[in-house]
C-alpha cells in the first residue's frame, strides 16, 4: 500500500512536469497553429536564467520568477522579427522554429560548456504525511502545475484578453474588422506560451540538471503529447500530456528505462496513426 | 489520366516530344546553368585529390558521403514534401548493420557490405512508410515528422543501452572495406570510389525525378490534393520515393561506418538527422545540386572556421540557416537559379505546345 501511495506521487509529479511542458506548446499548437519546434529550447532558456541566477548568488525562487519573464520576453521579440513570417506557411514555420532552437541550443551548450550543472532545490527535504515521505520540491511542482493550469485556462476561457486571442484564431478578417490588433495578439499569445516553458524550465532544472540537450527529450515527449491530446482544443494537449507523463513515469516500473522510454513514444505514434484527431478533437478552434 | 503508383504511363506523344532534339534548343539559353553547374562541380571533385592533401582529401571523402545522404534528405523533402525529421535513422541503421557484419561475420567485402547496408535502408524505410504514410487516412506533415524523429529518437536509445551494440561508444575499429584481395582505406582510391558511387545515384536520381513519376513528385510538394484528384495514388508515390530514399541513405550509412572505421549512436540519432536538414535547407531544397552544394558549402565553412571559432561555429550555422529560411526559402542555389529549372518541366514549351495546338 505504501509504495503503491509513494509510485502514485511520483507518477503525478512526473506527468505535472509534462504537463506544465506542454501547456506552452499546446497553446500556441491549438491557438496559433504553429509548431513550435523551438520549445523544447525555451524550456532549456528557462532553466539556464535560473541557473545563471543562482551563480550569481542570488537565491535560486528569484531566478524561477526571473525565468518565464525572461524567455516570455525572448518569445515576443522572435515573435515580432521571425516567427510573424512563417503564419502563411506552417510547415516553414517549423523549419523556422526548428533553426531558432538550433540558435538557442549552441549558444546554450557554448554558454555552459557542454557540462552537467545542477541547480539546488529551492525547497528541500520532504513532506510527511501519514508516516509516508514525499519530496518537498516535487510537491511545489505539482502545486503550481494545478495553479498555472487553472490561471490559464481562466485566462483563455473566462478574460476579455482570451476572448480577442479565440476570435483572432476563428476568423482573423472580422477579429480586425472588430478594432483587434491581430498581430499584437499573436505576438502576446506566442510570448505567453514561451513564458510557460521559461518556467517549466525554471521549476525542472532542480530534478534534472541543467544540460543542452535538455530541450529535445522534452519538445519530442511534448509534441506527442499534444497529438496525442488534440490539437486545437485546450483540454486536448493537458489530456494527452497527463497520458503521456502517466506512461512515462509508470513504464519503468515495469520494465528497463531506456525500453519504457522508446516504447511510449511508439504507443503514442501509434495511437495518434489510427486517432488522428486525438483524444479530444478540437471544437471550433482548431485550424 | 489514370494510372497506379508505380505504372505511371505519360501519354506518347509527351514522350516524344521530350526525346526530340528540337526540344532541348528550345530550352536555349538561361535553361542552361543547370547543367553547367553540375559538369563544374564534377570536374572540380574530380581533380580534387591531385591538388588537396591528404589529410584534406580523407575530409572531402567524409564530404561527398554526407552528399549522399544529403541527396536522400532532398529526394523525401525537396521533392516529395515529407518532412522526415529521422533520415539518419536509416543512415545509421545501415552503419550498424555492416559493422555487426563485419565484426560477426568478417564480412568486409564491398560487394556484399554495400547492397547490404542499401538493403537494410530500402527495407526500414519501406516499413516505416508503410506505417507512417499508408493507410486508411491521409497523414499529415507534422505527424510524418514526428513519426521519422521518434523513430531516429528511439533507435539512439536503444542503440545507447545495448550491450551488444558497444552502447555509449558504438562498435569501434571496424575492418577496412575489400574489393577482392585489395584494402581499401581512406585516401585517394576511397574518394574515388564514393565520387563514381556519388556521381552514379545522382544521375539515377536525375533521371527518376525528370521523369513523370518525378514530376508527379513536384506536384505532390506543391499541391498535394491536386496531384490526388488527377487520380495519382498520392500515399504510394510517397511511400515509393521514401523508400528509395531510405535506402540512399543506408548506402551512405555504409560507406560512412568504413570511412570512418567505427560506428557511434549520434549516426542514428537526432544529430545527424540535424545536420542532413541543415544541409538541404542551406544549399536549396527540390535541386539535387542543391543538396550537394549545401553539403559542400557547410562542411568546407566548417573545416575552416571550426578550428578558430570551435565553441560559436554551431551558432553561426544556426544563424545562416535562419537567414536562409526567411530570406532565400529555395536555399543558396535560388540565387542563380530561375523557378522554372527547380521545378524541371515535361513535354513542349508552352510557346511549342500553342503553335502545335490543331
Amino acid at each position: 500500500m505504501d509504495t503503491l501511495l509513494i509510485a502514485m506521487f511520483e507518477i503525478l509529479s512526473f506527468g505535472a512536469i509534462v504537463v506544465l511542458v506542454v501547456l506552452g506548446l499546446g497553446i500556441i499548437a491549438s491557438m496559433m497553429g504553429i509548431f513550435n519546434f523551438a520549445q523544447g529550447e525555451f524550456v532549456l532558456l528557462g532553466a539556464y536564467v535560473t541557473y545563471l541566477v543562482h551563480s550569481l548568488g542570488l537565491p535560486v525562487p528569484l531566478g524561477m520568477l526571473v525565468a518565464p519573464v525572461a524567455v516570455g520576453a525572448l518569445g515576443f521579440v522572435l515573435e515580432k522579427v521571425v516567427v510573424r513570417r512563417f503564419y502563411a506557411a506552417p510547415i516553414v514555420a517549423m523549419l523556422g522554429t526548428y533553426a531558432l532552437g538550433l540558435i538557442i541550443r549552441e549558444a546554450v551548450r557554448g554558454l555552459t560548456g557542454g557540462l552537467y550543472l545542477s541547480v539546488p532545490e529551492p525547497i528541500s527535504g520532504s513532506i510527511m504525511i501519514g508516516g509516508l515521505h514525499f519530496a518537498a520540491w516535487r510537491s511545489v511542482i505539482v502545486i503550481i502545475t494545478l495553479l498555472v493550469m487553472a490561471a490559464s485556462h481562466a485566462l483563455l476561457a473566462h478574460t476579455s484578453f482570451g476572448l480577442r486571442v479565440r476570435a483572432s484564431l476563428e476568423n482573423p478578417q472580422l477579429a480586425r474588422a472588430s478594432g483587434i490588433s491581430t498581430g499584437m495578439i499573436y505576438s502576446v499569445t506566442f510570448a505567453f506560451g514561451a513564458a510557460l516553458a521559461g518556467l517549466a524550465g525554471a521549476l525542472i532544472v532542480p530534478v534534472f540538471s541543467l544540460f543542452a540537450d535538455l530541450g529535445i527529450r522534452f519538445l519530442i515527449q511534448g509534441f506527442v503529447a499534444v497529438m496525442v491530446g488534440g490539437v486545437g482544443s485546450f483540454a486536448g494537449p493537458v489530456a494527452g500530456a497527463s497520458v503521456i507523463g502517466t506512461f512515462s513515469a509508470w513504464l519503468p516500473w515495469l520494465m528497463s528505462p531506456v525500453i519504457a522510454d522508446v516504447l511510449v513514444f511508439v504507443l503514442a505514434i501509434i495511437f495518434i496513426k489510427f486517432r488522428p484527431q486525438g483524444l479530444i478533437s478540437g471544437r471550433g478552434v482548431n485550424r | 489520366m489514370s494510372s497506379t503508383g508505380t505504372g505511371i504511363q505519360p501519354p506518347p506523344r509527351v514522350i516524344e516530344a521530350a526525346r526530340s532534339p528540337l526540344m532541348a534548343s528550345a530550352f536555349a539559353g538561361r535553361k542552361k546553368v543547370l547543367p553547367i553547374l553540375e559538369l563544374a562541380l564534377l570536374i572540380a571533385a574530380s581533380i580534387a585529390p591531385l591538388v588537396l592533401r591528404d589529410y584534406i582529401t580523407v575530409y572531402a571523402t567524409r564530404v561527398l558521403i554526407l552528399c549522399l545522404f544529403a541527396l536522400s534528405f532532398d529526394l523525401v523533402w525537396g521533392y516529395a514534401g515529407i518532412l522526415s525529421l529521422g533520415q539518419s535513422l536509416f543512415f545509421g541503421m545501415a552503419g550498424y548493420g555492416v559493422a555487426l557484419l563485419s565484426r560477426d561475420f568478417g564480412v568486409g567485402s564491398i560487394f556484399a557490405v554495400l547492397p547490404a547496408g542499401t538493403l537494410i535502408g530500402f527495407v526500414a524505410a519501406l516499413l516505416l512508410a508503410g506505417f507512417l504514410l499508408l493507410g486508411r487516412h491521409p497523414s499529415s506533415v507534422v505527424f510524418v515528422s514526428l513519426g521519422t524523429m521518434t523513430g531516429a529518437y528511439a533507435a539512439d536509445r536503444l542503440a545507447r543501452g545495448s550491450h551488444y551494440l558497444g552502447g555509449q561508444n558504438g562498435i569501434p575499429s571496424i575492418q577496412p572495406m575489400t574489393i577482392g584481395s585489395h584494402e581499401l582505406s581512406e585516401g585517394p582510391g576511397f574518394y574515388y570510389l564514393v565520387l563514381a558511387i556519388l556521381v552514379l545515384i545522382y544521375l539515377l536520381s536525375r533521371f527518376l525525378l525528370r521523369s513523370q513519376f518525378g514530376l508527379a513528385l513536384a506536384g505532390l510538394r506543391e499541391n498535394e490534393q491536386r496531384i490526388a484528384f488527377f487520380g495519382y495514388k498520392v500515399q504510394h508515390l510517397k511511400a515509393i520515393i521514401f523508400a528509395i530514399s531510405g535506402a540512399i541513405a543506408g548506402t551512405a550509412g555504409s560507406l560512412y561506418a568504413f570511412h570512418e572505421g567505427f560506428v557511434w549512436t549520434n549516426m542514428l540519432g537526432v544529430v545527424m538527422s540535424t545536420q542532413v536538414v541543415l544541409y538541404v535547407l542551406f544549399g536549396g531544397s527540390g535541386t539535387l545540386i542543391g543538396a550537394v552544394i549545401g553539403t559542400a558549402i557547410v562542411e568546407g565553412l566548417s573545416f575552416w572556421l571550426s578550428d578558430n571559432y570551435r565553441d560559436i561555429w554551431p551558432i553561426i550555422l544556426g544563424v545562416l540557416l535562419l537567414l536562409v529560411i526567411l530570406f532565400r526559402p529555395l536555399g543558396l542555389i535560388s540565387l542563380v537559379l530561375g523557378e522554372r529549372d527547380r521545378v524541371g518541366h515535361f513535354g513542349p514549351s508552352l510557346k511549342e505546345k500553342r503553335n502545335a495546338a490543331p
